[in-house]
């Protein structure tokens, strides 16, 4: 029962870690850009949400996550407009991702400056403890949401790029974006609105991550290496290899903690190590 | 007046200059064809006219307007269309969904999704494959209907017949007398200098980036002045 329960719980944090990865995929997917400061926004969109719920005490986080992903989203679509658009047509892939990684190494030591090195958690109260039995198995409330919310993310964004207007325009200017101007498309628009989608979700999965572990204002690392092996492990651009990828990770994670409790991430980085050895295109990739 | 009025046009890529000083004018509702071997900058003007090319000088006007500083979806929203040397449909998109990108601009006219599939009735049927598995000449249907949607002032093509059976080909071209019908103006790149005059009512040759021979009346064409000036000789 306890290994039902372990790999289950993997399976809840892996959807978290799905959506880690799905805004970095998704800014890869159509900008060819690592978003080194990936990490770094998830790590900012949860000290927003500490400093809200304090200051709008007994509000539940849940609700918190609406202001925080508005304000995420609204940071991507400034970022990528007034820096990453300026640098984003260099003929040189490695400019723009230069400069994401300037704006990674300026967040987290203004983050250090404002919050301070201790490690801090986003209270949630009673949810964090609720929990429920089903089938004998022993499950928190608040994981089985995760996966939900994660579940329904990856199945909105799916329908926004595969069955709208603007995901239409989004994947034209992904695939030839000099073709796409000439239909009148402004690629630094649809460019912006990706990053400001990336950032959001990002948003969303810094909020419950930080429900369950604590983080400091250094977190940043951790999250974009969980988020890059998420996209690498699911085969660049593929959403719902990015999900399962996510759950491959947290079940390993969870499942190696179990044989060894100082174990953290190392399994799961094995795991990640041993993939990108046999098959250096992903899960889904062609060999 | 022209609708398209192109003055000492020059086009450049890096240092190398490909276009010296091109001057045309194109005629509400004519057919203008444009020939000349290869690399002589027939694609460089096509791409400089919407702006794929930025580094240019001169004048290009679209109804008085000057377009030569101009941003490739703004010269959209002006009105020059492009089908582009090679197609260069949308990968990730379905027929259908790369015939709506045409349709970005909302330009209003005679063009829309139904208009397209009448013109070209296998698009319809195939509307839901994705574009890019298509035969080469289905292909190059989609390419036109999706300059068309856009209900252009001028619609240029390049190259059609590139890569195409002969017969597709003829397929492609008798289409075009629906598309003069409808009014509108068009600027053409054609190797085959046969289809060339056939289709079209003035033609120009161009050599290393300069026009060196303007035909005005296509039936009444100097072969040998033409082979001449295609040539160099
Ligand atoms: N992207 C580019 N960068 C540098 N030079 C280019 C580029 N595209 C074209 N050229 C050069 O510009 C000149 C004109 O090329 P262009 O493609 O316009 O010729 P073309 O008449 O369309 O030839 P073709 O019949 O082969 O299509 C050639 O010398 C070519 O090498
Ligand atoms: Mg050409």
């Amino acid at each position: 029962m306890v290994w039902v329960e372990t790999v289950l719980n993997g399976i809840f944090l892996g959807g978290l870690y799905g959506i880690l990865g799905l805004g970095l995929a998704l800014v890869f997917g159509v900008m060819k850009v690592i978003n080194v400061a990936h990490g770094d926004f998830i790590v900012l969109s949860a000290f927003i949400g500490v400093f809200l719920s304090a200051a709008v005490p007994g509000v539940s986080p849940l609700l918190i996550i609406l202001p925080v992903v508005a304000i995420a989203a609204g940071l991507g679509w400034a970022f990528q407009s007034v820096l990453m658009n300026r640098v984003i047509d260099s003929d040189d892939m490695l400019v723009p991702m230069l400069l994401t990684f300037g704006v990674s190494f300026v967040m987290r030591n203004i983050m250090l400056e404002t919050f301070g090195a201790t490690p801090v958690t986003l209270e949630a109260g009673a949810l964090s403890r609720a929990s429920f039995q089903v089938a004998g198995l022993h499950l928190g409330v608040l994981p089985v949401l995760t996966l939900a919310i994660s579940v329904v993310l990856f199945g909105g964004l799916n329908w926004l790029i595969t069955r709208t207007e603007i995901g239409r325009v989004i994947r034209a200017t992904s695939d030839n974006t000099a073709i796409a101007r000439l239909m009148g498309v402004r690629p630094g628009r649809i460019y912006a609105l990706v990053m400001a989608l990336s950032l959001a979700l990002a948003a969303v999965a810094g909020l419950l991550l930080a429900m369950r572990t604590s983080f400091t204002p250094s977190s940043g690392i951790d999250r974009i290496l969980i988020a890059f092996e998420v996209v690498v492990l699911g085969g660049l651009g593929s959403f719902w290899g990015a999900l399962l990828a996510g759950i491959a990770l947290g079940v390993t994670q969870l499942v190696g903690f179990r044989f060894d409790a100082n174990s953290g991430l190392l399994y799961a980085h094995l795991l990640f190590l041993a993939f990108l050895i046999a098959r250096p295109n992903g899960l889904f990739g062609s060999k | 007046m022209d609708v398209i009025q192109i003055e000492r046009l020059e086009a450049f890529y890096g240092d190398m200059q490909a276009l010296f000083g091109v001057s045309l004018g194109l005629r509400a509702g004519e057919t203008f064809a444009l020939v000349g071997a290869n690399g002589a900058g027939k694609s460089t003007l096509m791409r400089a006219l919407v702006g794929l090319v930025r580094d240019r000088r001169g004048h290009i006007r679209l109804g008085g307007e000057e377009l030569i500083a101009t941003s490739p979806e703004q010269i959209a929203r002006a009105g020059i269309a492009l089908v582009p040397e090679g197609r260069q449909l949308f990968a990730s998109l379905t027929v259908e969904e790369n015939l709506q990108m045409g349709a970005m601009n909302r330009r209003r006219g005679p063009w829309d999704l139904e208009a397209i599939y009448g013109l070209f009735p296998v698009l319809r049927e195939r509307r839901r494959q994705m574009a890019v598995t298509m035969s080469g000449g289905q292909q190059q249907m989609v390419a036109i209907g999706r300059a068309l949607m856009a209900n252009p002032r001028v619609l240029l093509c390049d190259e059609l017949s590139l890569g195409l059976a002969p017969v597709i080909v003829s397929q492609i071209y008798d289409s075009f007398a629906r598309i003069r019908a409808e009014g509108m103006s068009m600027i053409i790149v054609e190797q085959d200098i046969e289809r060339a005059i056939a289709v079209s009512d003035r033609m120009a040759c161009l050599l290393h980036g300069q026009v060196t021979l303007r035909v005005e009346d296509t039936a009444r064409v100097d072969i040998d002045a033409l082979s001449a000036a295609y040539f160099g000789e």
